[in-house]
């Protein structure tokens, strides 16, 4: 029971990063019907950015953890927000109107350049977040002791969540988006700003993508230029698992796969973790296509 | 109409250098007349080993315009190509394809050895010569290829040494972690099988992802088998991340790697407190190299760039280099000439990491694997 408990508590703070990463796919998915290929790489600059305050900067330093901490999320949601933004004006709008395929090249371009482009400015090297920026606590629950880090992991993971599936269900914004998302043509016959809706999906998709590359350099400690590409693929994973284009759905997914990740290490076999992952994948879309929670047309997102 | 002028300016153009030429050439010296020596250099310039990559085009570079100042090769320039494999397998033929055709004599690396694995007999068909530098696996050797050679040891040496020392430092229970590329597994495998022979139980046999963050879960469940030290066969990224996590559950348990772990960047990525302690085997880092050639070189190689290189696999590839040009230089750029003198005429070569000398099968001649530990400043000390 107890080994039980520790592999599960490690399997959800994994899941909870897939998830984060998996919305921003998502939710793009559900507006445009696009893969963003990139997303991984928003990701790492996520990653890189919380680097550059809290280690080349040393913001924690001069202005007490807390703080520091509340200011470098806002800053790497806000700066990967900006980056989303651009990528979708300069890779994806000049081809809103072209052949889809079109696109998905513009994408695994845009994640290649993004990806060099990230070496080139940070180096090939591996970077670390130092191990003692955060002080170590760990909390005692059910007589284990689980870090809090990993706790807090997932309960930002989760607030963040709740505050999208808000956004998108409780604000006129978030009704454009899921008009958008169900019908775009009829959208704009009733007045909707498309363009602008998906400017907002292509803010805040990076945004918690880059708020994911934060958190595994501070959990993990490690970052380099292509930690991006097995996140991204794995959070993709969650989104398919979930039903692509259903915030809640990426969330299940993502947990989902945190923990058949944790559970198949421990119970069946570490080298066939990976494996297992797609097996699943592969069940799942066998026994329901679209995924566990499918977009339903009228409450897609 | 257009194209025809084009040719025919192309034409005027080439004519006119190859008169200047003409005229130019008297005051010139000879280096400049005899053909460059082409070397090629493959390594991970990309990818995820890319700071390997870069730190040897870096030396070897450095170590190319020492010469070509000091008046070249028997009177002709250096000219170092460059191509990248990326770290893996499938852009490494493009690699090795594209220095064929740049006619290189002979190719310095690479690095990972399923890379250099996927290059070999590519580089033979075309008869030229391939020093590797990091790839360590058994099997490279084992092919009969004779235009086949490597500066830096074997698994099996390497299996042989870590086996050695996980039985002298007395450990009895060992869990064995490795990553699934052929030279983690073939270390992995080696190691195991050295175990039942000198009484050091295997308790689990596992295999980890290269690339993922997160190993707490496979730690959690080596907890269970009760080992007494982690025997990790993979590369420096992990082995931090291992490193940190296993700190983190408050579990204190010794590991000990292979020479894959030995970069500056495992104690930066996992800190020193968690990596004090630590064992790895491998050849002598950069800072433990004595000799006169090496500090000169590390010395120009700071100047340059202002840190010495990471690791000692950059080092090795420059040993690759010397040795090549040392073949060059006693039989000329003939790429069966100069294996033919690699084999059998190099002795007594002093290179950047000692005497330097093949076997018929192309392998160093000589022991040179060492027991390390990370120290509580997270300093890699000889042991």
């Amino acid at each position: 029971m107890e080994f039980f408990l520790q592999q599960f508590t490690n399997g959800l703070t994994v899941g909870a990063i897939y998830a984060l990463i998996a919305l921003g796919y998502t939710m793009v998915y559900g507006v445009m019907k696009l893969i963003n290929f990139a997303h991984g790489e928003l990701f790492t600059l996520g990653a890189f950015i919380g680097y550059a305050l809290l280690v080349t900067f040393g913001i924690t330093g001069r202005v007490g953890l807390g703080l520091g901490l509340a200011i470098s999320v806002v800053l790497v949601a806000g700066l990967v927000g900006v980056a989303g933004h651009v990528l979708e004006r300069v890779a994806y709008r000049p081809l809103r109107h072209s052949d889809r395929l079109a696109a998905v090249v513009s994408a695994l371009g845009a994640s290649i350049f993004l990806q060099n482009a990230i070496m080139l400015s940070w180096g090939a090297n591996y970077r670390s977040y130092s191990a003692d920026l955060l002080p170590s606590v760990s909390v005692s629950i059910f007589g284990q002791s689980f870090p809090l880090l990993k706790i807090l992991i997932f309960l930002t993971a989760v607030v963040v969540m709740l505050a999208l599936w808000l956004f998108v269900h409780r604000t006129r914004i978030g009704m454009a988006i899921r008009a958008a998302a169900i019908d775009q043509g009829a959208a704009k016959l009733m007045g909707i700003d498309v363009s602008s809706v998906i400017a907002v999906v292509f803010v805040i998709g990076p945004a918690l993508g880059g708020i994911a590359g934060l958190i595994v350099g501070l959990c993990y400690g490690q970052i380099n230029f292509g930690m991006g590409q097995l996140y991204g693929l794995k959070a993709f994973t969650a989104a398919i698992i979930g039903g692509i284009g259903n915030i809640q759905g990426a969330m299940v997914g993502g947990l989902l796969l945190g923990l058949v990740e944790a559970l198949g290490a421990a119970y069946i076999s570490v080298a066939w973790k990976d494996a297992l992952t797609f097996v699943v994948l592969i069940m799942i879309l066998v026994v329901r296509p679209t995924g566990l929670l499918p977009e339903r047309v009228a409450e897609k997102l | 109409m257009r194209f025809n002028l084009a040719a025919a300016a192309a034409l005027f153009l080439t004519l006119g250098l190859v008169l200047l030429g003409a005229q130019g050439s008297p005051a010139q010296d000879a280096a400049a007349q005899a053909p460059p020596i082409k070397i090629g250099l493959m390594g991970p310039i990309t990818g995820p080993w890319a700071s390997e990559g870069q730190d040897m085009e870096k030396v070897v570079n450095l170590m190319a315009e020492e010469i070509n100042r000091n008046d070249g090769v028997n009177g002709a320039k250096v000219v170092i190509h460059s191509a990248d494999d990326g770290g893996a397998p499938k852009t490494a033929t493009l690699a090795a394809q594209q220095l064929i055709a740049e006619n290189v004599v002979g190719v310095v690396g690479t690095y990972g050895s399923s890379v250099t694995e996927a290059t070999q007999y590519i580089y033979d068909e075309a008869g030229i010569i391939q020093v590797a530098t990091g790839s360590t696996s058994v099997r490279l050797t084992e092919k009969g290829l004779t235009r086949f050679f490597r500066t830096c040891p074997r698994d099996d040496e390497q299996g042989k040494i870590l086996a050695q020392n996980v039985k002298g430092l007395g450990f009895k229970k060992a869990a064995i972690v490795h990553d699934n590329t052929s030279y983690a597994k073939g270390l992995a495998d080696e190691a195991d099988a050295l175990f039942k022979t000198s009484g050091v139980e295997t308790v689990s046999f596992e295999a980890i992802t290269p690339g993922d963050r997160d190993f707490t879960a496979t730690l959690t469940k080596l907890k269970t088998q009760n080992p007494d030290v982690i025997v990790f066969t993979g590369y420096y990224p992990e082995a931090a991340l291992i490193l940190r996590q296993k700190k983190e559950m408050a579990w204190d348990i010794a590991m000990i790697g292979g020479d894959a772990t030995n970069n500056v960047a495992l104690v930066e990525s996992a800190g020193p407190a968690a990596a004090e302690g630590y064992y790895f085997v491998s050849p002598p880092g950069p800072s433990d190299i004595k000799g006169e050639q090496a500090a000169k070189l590390l010395d120009a190689y700071q100047k340059k760039h202002d840190v010495l290189p990471s690791s000692v696999w950059a080092i090795l590839a420059g040993d690759a280099f010397g040795v090549l040009v040392e073949a060059v230089k006693n039989t000329g750029p003939d790429p069966a000439k100069m294996a033919d003198f690699l084999h059998k005429d190099l002795t007594g070569y002093v290179g950047l990491t000692g005497p330097i000398s093949f076997n018929e099968k192309g392998d160093r001649i000589g022991e040179v694997y060492r027991l390390y530990q990370v120290d509580a400043k997270g300093d890699f000390i000889l042991k």
